[in-house]
């Protein structure tokens, strides 16, 4: 009995390994290059707070380094790769070229940015789709509205931002042809002033409900939808709090989520070059209401916004972006 | 020989003090210093991380040293560097040496407004050249938002340069220009002359030297190699332009001139010791994730220690 208990568990000791020799005992190592310090609260912190969700979740041995110049990129990218590390981000476009070189010379290392297009056998990049909640979105503002007249104010215009416009537009207009969107850009992302002016002319042109992409300065658009009591979008975080009481949903981004759901791919060994198009199926993009004001939308519109938000995330529906 | 004992105390202070800080973060100082070491010169990859990043540091520090040995405190290599840059861009299309001349002409230019601001209003260098630092910022963004802007249209960027330059290359041309600039300051009468100015303009005055026509043309020599930096920055290293290009390259440019002690030829040292101490921190933080932030630090303990060194001189404390 004892004999056999111990053949039996050193069979096992002996078949266990052998299915990946390798992967039982390898650490699984990811690196991260930012443009900038990872204590500014935003796009830097955000990419780091997904670095430590992948070491947390996949117990990976991790690296970051600030690149404070250009020659840094190529430097930071080539260092994972002699080191044989598995997965390489680097956050932002502007690590596509440096992405490329490297990834040629170190094929075992999967080299992702954050946006971008550049695609090579172990180069590709993570693009979100914002797009399918900002769809939502113009659901919403044209259900809702009593003009028939929404306004969006812009930072700079960027194909990026467009294209949320794009598809808040196109989300209103599927329930109401004739409904209008109105755009303004500020030309900058930190003039609360000027957001608040732009704000204040669309509302005086008549539109009930504001959609921003202005980043800082969205707060200058939502301080002048709570003085004239419009009601407006948060965007990319939920900004529901900023205020409480005309915000009435946010289009939101979960950038960290989407560095552990390229990590899984990576160490699962399912990578294949292509765009990563990230959006709510993979749950890195949604619509987050204000539940202090989601009682005053009718009904029906929160069942439509529903059954449209089914549909994307089984892609029966493709959400019409910009084209870049 | 005193000042070349002050540049060696003060690197040697940034080292011992940036090992003595591994402790807080729970670093054996020994290892933090052969991690930065390693991670510098010790192997053939890290030793061109070095090379590559001392090369704008060169060119940016002979530019401020040349600046300030006229006297001129000319903060704005920046500025230079980014329309150095921006030229090189544009005159790419006409080959290496008219791009690389290009970006000469447009640093001069840029240096040049503040001597003119200098002539017409009296506003001094240090204000001036700062400002300029940031149109030329701001320029850029506007280039690579704009009209600059990648055929695709899609990242604030521009398309790839069709040309480009090797880091051998890059190095012949760096030293030429570091040589250059100790020939021009010792060995001409223009050098003299630079000098005269910087030591005391009023006596250089008197001794003959036309004190505004040579701060202009320190101001357009220092402002040419500072452009230079940019342009063998685009066709070296980056391709192509972003907001981020000049990634503060003026700015350590003036603690590597400092190091140097304003001597070209001590700057290259310099430039070399703070191109390894950034190339050095950057494997620091992916090895031991200490913060990159220790590279600024280094820069701030040899300006300090610089300081300190040359106000117990000047007080008669050897």
């Amino acid at each position: 009995m004892k004999r056999g208990a111990v053949l039996l568990l050193c069979f096992i000791a002996a078949c266990q390994p052998t299915r990946h020799p390798r992967q039982a005992t390898r650490l699984f190592k990811v690196g991260l290059l930012t443009p900038g310090s990872v204590n500014d609260h935003g796009w830097n912190a955000i990419a780091y707070e997904g670095l430590l969700r992948i070491q947390k979740e996949f117990g990976a041995e991790i690296s970051h380094q600030e690149t404070k110049t250009p020659a840094e990129f190529e430097e930071g990218f080539r260092s994972y790769g002699a080191k044989g590390f598995d997965l390489a981000f680097g956050h932002g476009f502007e690590f596509q070229d440096a992405a490329l070189k490297a990834g040629a010379q170190y094929a075992k290392t999967v080299f992702i940015t954050t946006s971008g297009s550049s695609v090579a056998k172990n180069v590709s990049p993570m693009v979100f789709q914002l797009e399918q909640a900002t769809y939502l979105l113009g659901i919403i503002a044209a259900r809702e509205s009593k003009t028939g007249r929404a306004g969006v104010v812009g930072g700079i215009k960027l194909p990026s931002i467009e294209s949320t416009f794009i598809a808040f537009r196109a989300g209103a207009q599927s329930v109401n042809p004739k409904f209008e969107v109105k755009e303004v850009y500020t030309g900058n992302f930190d003039d609360l002033g000027a957001a608040r002016l732009a704000t204040l002319s669309l509302i005086n042109a008549g539109c009930d409900f504001i959609f921003h992409q202005a980043n800082e300065a969205g707060r200058g658009v939502f301080q002048a939808c709570s003085e004239r009591n419009v009601r407006c979008f948060g965007s990319n975080k939920n900004q529901n709090e900023l205020a409480p009481n005309v915000i009435l949903a946010s289009a939101v981004l979960d950038m960290p989520t989407a560095f552990v759901y390229v990590a899984r791919i990576v160490r699962d060994r399912q990578f294949q070059p292509h765009v990563y198009w990230l959006g709510m199926k993979e749950g890195i993009v949604s619509l987050v209401w204000n539940d202090r004001l989601k009682s005053s939308v009718a009904p029906s519109t929160v069942a439509d916004v529903d059954r449209v938000e089914k549909q994307i995330r089984s892609g029966a529906l493709q959400v019409p972006r910009g084209k870049f | 020989m005193r000042q070349i004992a002050a540049g060696a105390l003060a690197a040697i202070a940034a080292v011992v003090l940036l090992a003595l800080s591994g402790i807080a973060f729970g670093h054996a100082p020994g290892e933090l210093l052969s991690t930065l070491i390693s991670g510098s010169i010790g192997s053939s990859f890290a030793l061109h991380g070095t090379i590559v990043k001392s090369i704008p540091l060169l060119l940016t520090g002979l530019s401020v040293a040349i600046a300030f040995r006229a006297g001129v405190w000319n903060i704005g290599a920046e500025g230079q560097f980014i329309v150095g840059g921006l030229a090189c861009f544009l005159a790419a299309r006409f080959g290496l040496i008219s791009s690389l001349l290009a970006s000469m002409i447009a640093g001069a230019a840029w240096a040049l407004i503040a001597s003119l601001l200098r002539f017409w209003r009296n506003a001094p260098e240090v204000l001036t050249t700062i400002i300029l630092n940031f149109v030329g910022f701001h320029l850029l963004g506007y280039s690579v938002n704009g009209p600059l802007q990648e055929a695709r249209a899609q990242y604030p960027q521009t398309d790839a340069v069709a040309i480009s330059l090797s880091t051998s290359g890059e190095v012949v041309i760096a030293l030429s220009i570091c040589i250059a600039s100790w020939f021009l300051l010792y060995r001409t009468k223009e050098g003299l002359r630079l000098r005269a100015t910087g030591f005391n303009p009023f006596a250089a005055r008197w001794a003959g030297v036309h004190v505004n026509a040579q701060i202009a043309r320190a101001m357009a020599i220092s402002g040419g190699m500072a452009g230079l930096a940019g342009g063998i920055e685009l066709l070296g290293v980056t391709h192509r332009l972003f907001e981020r290009f000049a990634a503060g390259y003026g700015y350590s440019g003036i603690a590597v001139a400092l190091l140097g002690q304003l001597h070209p030829l001590a700057t290259l040292l310099s430039a070399v010791f703070f191109g390894a101490l950034t190339t050095g921190a950057g494997e620091l933080q992916r090895a031991s994730n200490i913060s990159a932030s220790v590279a600024t630090f280094g820069q701030a303990v040899v300006i300090l220690t610089l300081i300190g060194l040359s106000s117990r001189a000047k007080r008669g404390i050897p």
